[in-house]
């Protein structure tokens, strides 16, 4: 669990890694008690992330890079505190709730889940990308570019339809495309950094309170966490269930429909507790679901539990749709391992909140060479390839760029991350449909979720026609 | 007389003991055993099962550890183990990936038969799975099917070049049936797609589609093998169901970087021979329903040469630009 917790907090090395490079040292043990070790590796992991994602914007893992928007910025104004409290707190609710579904919902939830072929998955992106919209910055129209570019970087790699390459300039590292975690902490960390670095403000630039209580989030911050804690259980456990989700769309997804339906949408990005909440929740929550499709179905819903299927094989058990059924013993101690490893999490790191806000007394001539360091180190730790700590120099330069210029980093990241999917649904769709559009719509859930993303685009346009009548209205009287 | 009898006798018995001395090759540090996969992959669950039970039967005495190098295929860790000319220290696992990659990416300029082969060690078998409720008893009633309707029918599967899709290619050429193949990057999305009815057919791992079957969630309709399962005694190969198609194989085994001492392949030879027939390995093997494969010498090297034209025929088929 500990463990989990400090390789979270190391930047690049994800969950998946992590169980995997520990796998070997569990075939010692009872399967049993292995399994709820992973468990507990597999959730300290998740939560770790977001640690250095608040402190000094590196995200730790692709799951945690929504939470550096919000989050790094109300760490810059002294609440890094609320902001790592209401992390571990959103994560101790949501992943409860998790487990809860994983109880009670599973074989139901899973039913549900099949349902999901290409045009609904399709459907989903197109919902996730309406959703976060507009996600930050003034201007719509850089907004609208940034994600092209995402969209575009997405491409980068092996077409999985034709075997061919696409946009790697002859070099084999591109084959695979570009790591997600890679543009990130380019685009966010290092350029961050050198923005910093450039406005030579003198000492401190974080400020940080005195006193325990305010380095804990207050009551306020809990009452405008209250729905996030919710959105992110929900959206976190069904995305966990899609076997072709995974937990960064998830955070992405719970962010977006936490400024869909926010009073305060306008002020995502600029540092709202709940922009946090919502993310670390559904992190969370996405490990109850991702174990529904392999324990139900002996289907892995990520490249966790792919592992953890992988660990059950050589533990000597078959994973399928009878493993619940002729492995009790299983099942119910990994439920019970899910609610001890939760709340020890809460437990662990409640404490260690204030002492990791102090990090940022640290003078920035100490912390950024620090933050060069972590980024690095992490990058290069995702697959031991310098090309890697190239790349990450070039959007950190692109970052730096873009910050100067005044081009929304988020947009890109969110492009690259659902752009992806988007084009594997759509090109599934059409390959199923031998190039008919109307499979799009032909079930009603791909068709709901393409009407409701239609509805939330139109909303901010409405609201820009009324905001001009309001205006004429007052100018002419 | 005597004295030069004596000498040329030394001289003899030290002649003799030279190919004895130089196979007593041993590694003296930990060997880099490289995957193409990242952790938790086939291949890399495959390479630390073997490292693990290497050392429990104590045939090596250092430690084998395993090396992800993941990326374009298996081009990363393929010019890895080229890099690696001549290092002692280094083994890989290849699949049939390694084959077939440097056929069709321009990018993956190394090829298997740049590399030194050790052994073959498995062969996965496959089968082709319907869900339970389907229409489809058997392969013949599927092509029949397809051919009535071309294009309607869809199987999931991985990328176009993987062995799943190969299958459809050469039954298609076979048969003059056509149906659509949908790639699904991950493996749970073909199944799952498959339980949804997204797709009528899959081609899956024996071992995979054994609890969907005792579920009753999917049925098998045609092993994809020269003889029968013994898991599926039931099932009729292609070739008993008249359809006239080589089997396809998905082997997985160990090679060495180029240039490597004879003494060093033959260390590893005795090594995997020994480990072949070790009761841990047969139980995994069983477990996880492979065919044994045990190759080696010669043989490996036909099957590398016969396997690398056989793919390129069959890509080139199917329209797949074919890069060497």
């Amino acid at each position: 669990m500990f463990l989990g917790t400090i390789v979270g907090v190391l930047p690049g090395l994800g969950p998946p890694a992590t169980i995997a490079l520990l796998l070997p040292l569990t075939f010692k043990m009872d399967p049993t008690t292995a399994m709820i070790m992973m468990a507990g590796i597999y959730y300290g992991a998740k939560y770790g992330g977001s640690t250095t994602s608040i402190l000094l914007n590196v995200p730790g893992e692709s799951s945690s890079v929504v939470t550096c928007l919000d989050g790094y910025q109300l760490a810059r104004q002294g609440r890094a505190g609320a902001a790592l409290g209401i992390a571990a707190i959103a994560s101790f609710v949501a992943g409860t709730f998790g487990v809860l579904g994983l109880m009670f919902l599973a074989p139901p939830v899973a039913k549900f889940a099949l349902r999901f072929g290409p045009p609904e998955y399709f459907g989903l992106m197109v919902l996730g990308l309406a959703m976060v919209a507009f996600l930050t910055g003034k201007s719509v129209v850089k907004g609208i570019l940034t994600t092209l570019v995402g969209l575009w970087l997405a491409g980068v790699g092996t077409d999985v339809f034709t075997a061919q390459s696409r946009f790697t300039f002859g070099q084999m590292e591109l084959l695979d495309g570009i790591d997600f975690i890679v543009v990130s902490i380019g685009l966010f960390a290092i350029g961050e950094v050198l923005v910093n670095l450039e406005s030579k403000v003198g000492g401190e630039i974080f400020k940080v309170p005195k006193g325990l209580l305010n380095l804990l989030p207050s009551l306020q911050d809990l009452k405008d966490s209250r729905f996030a804690f919710v959105n992110g259980s929900v959206v976190g456990f069904f995305i966990g269930v899609l076997p072709g989700a995974g937990s960064t769309i998830a955070s992405f997804l719970s962010y977006g429909l936490e400024k869909a339906v926010s009073r305060r949408a306008d002020r995502f990005g600029t540092g709202v507790i709940e922009g946090v909440a919502a993310p670390e929740g559904a992190n969370n929550s996405e490990t109850g679901g991702s174990l529904v499709p392999l324990l139900t179905l002996g289907i892995p819903g990520s490249s966790t539990t792919a592992i953890l299927l992988g660990a059950l094989l050589l533990w000597g058990f078959r994973p399928g749709p009878l493993l619940i059924q002729e492995n009790p013993n299983l099942f119910w101690g990994l439920v019970a391992s899910m609610y001890v490893g939760n709340l020890m999490l809460l437990i662990l790191n409640l404490p260690l909140v204030p002492l990791f806000a102090q990090i940022l007394r640290v003078p920035y001539f100490v912390l950024y060479p620090i933050i060069f360091g972590i980024s690095i180190v992490g990058v290069y730790s995702v697959s031991q390839s310098l090309f890697d700590v190239w790349m990450l120099v070039i959007f950190g330069l692109l970052g730096y760029a873009m910050r100067k210029l005044d081009f929304p980093a988020a947009p890109l990241v969110l492009g690259m991350v659902l752009g992806e999917r988007l084009e594997l649904a759509l090109r599934q769709s059409l390959m199923m449909s031998q190039g008919e559009l109307s499979i799009l719509v032909a079930s009603p859930l791909s068709a709901g979720m393409l009407l409701l993303a239609g509805i939330l685009l139109l909303i901010p346009m409405l609201n820009r026609v009324r905001s001009w009548r309001v205006k004429a209205i007052e100018q002419e009287l | 007389m005597t004295r030069k009898l004596t000498q040329w006798i030394s001289l003899l018995t030290w002649l003799l003991t030279l190919p004895l001395m130089a196979s007593a090759f041993e590694p003296t540090k930990t060997v880099e055993g490289v995957v193409h996969t990242a952790p938790g992959g086939g291949s890399d669950i495959l390479a630390r099962a073997i490292a693990e039970m290497l050392q429990k039967e104590k045939l090596i005495t250092q430690r084998l550890q395993v090396v992800n190098k993941s990326g374009g295929g298996s081009a990363v860790a393929m010019s890895y183990l080229a890099e690696k000319k001549g290092d002692n220290h280094v083994i890989g696992f290849f699949t049939g990936v390694w084959v077939t990659n440097p056929l069709t990416t321009k990018e993956a300029t190394v090829t298997i038969k740049d590399l030194t082969p050790i052994v073959r060690l498995v062969l996965e078998p496959a089968v082709v799975a319907v869900k339970a409720d389907s229409p489809y008893k058997s392969m013949k009633d599927f092509v029949e099917a397809a051919k009535k309707n071309p294009g309607q029918l869809r199987q999931s599967g991985g990328s176009v070049t993987g062995r799943d899709n190969l299958v459809r290619l050469v039954i298609e050429k076979a048969t003059g049936a056509k149906w659509v193949f949908v790639s699904f990057p991950g493996g749970g999305e073909r199944i799952a797609n498959l339980l949804g009815g997204h797709v009528q057919m899959m081609v899956m791992e024996p071992q995979e589609a054994g609890e969907h079957i005792k579920a009753g969630n999917l049925r098998v309709i045609a092993a994809l093998t020269e003889k029968r399962l013994p898991f599926f005694p039931d099932v009729p190969t292609l070739k008993e169901q008249g359809i006239d198609v080589p089997v396809i194989p998905q082997a997985r085994g160990v090679l060495a970087p180029p240039g490597v001492g004879n003494d060093v392949v033959q260390y590893w030879d005795g090594v995997f021979g020994r480990f072949a027939k070790t009761s841990a390995w047969k139980k995994y093997q069983n477990d996880n329903q492979f065919e044994d494969g045990y190759l080696t010498g010669n043989g490996l090297n036909k099957f590398f040469d016969d396997l690398t034209v056989q793919m390129r025929d069959v890509l080139k088929e199917a329209g797949v630009k074919v890069m060497r």
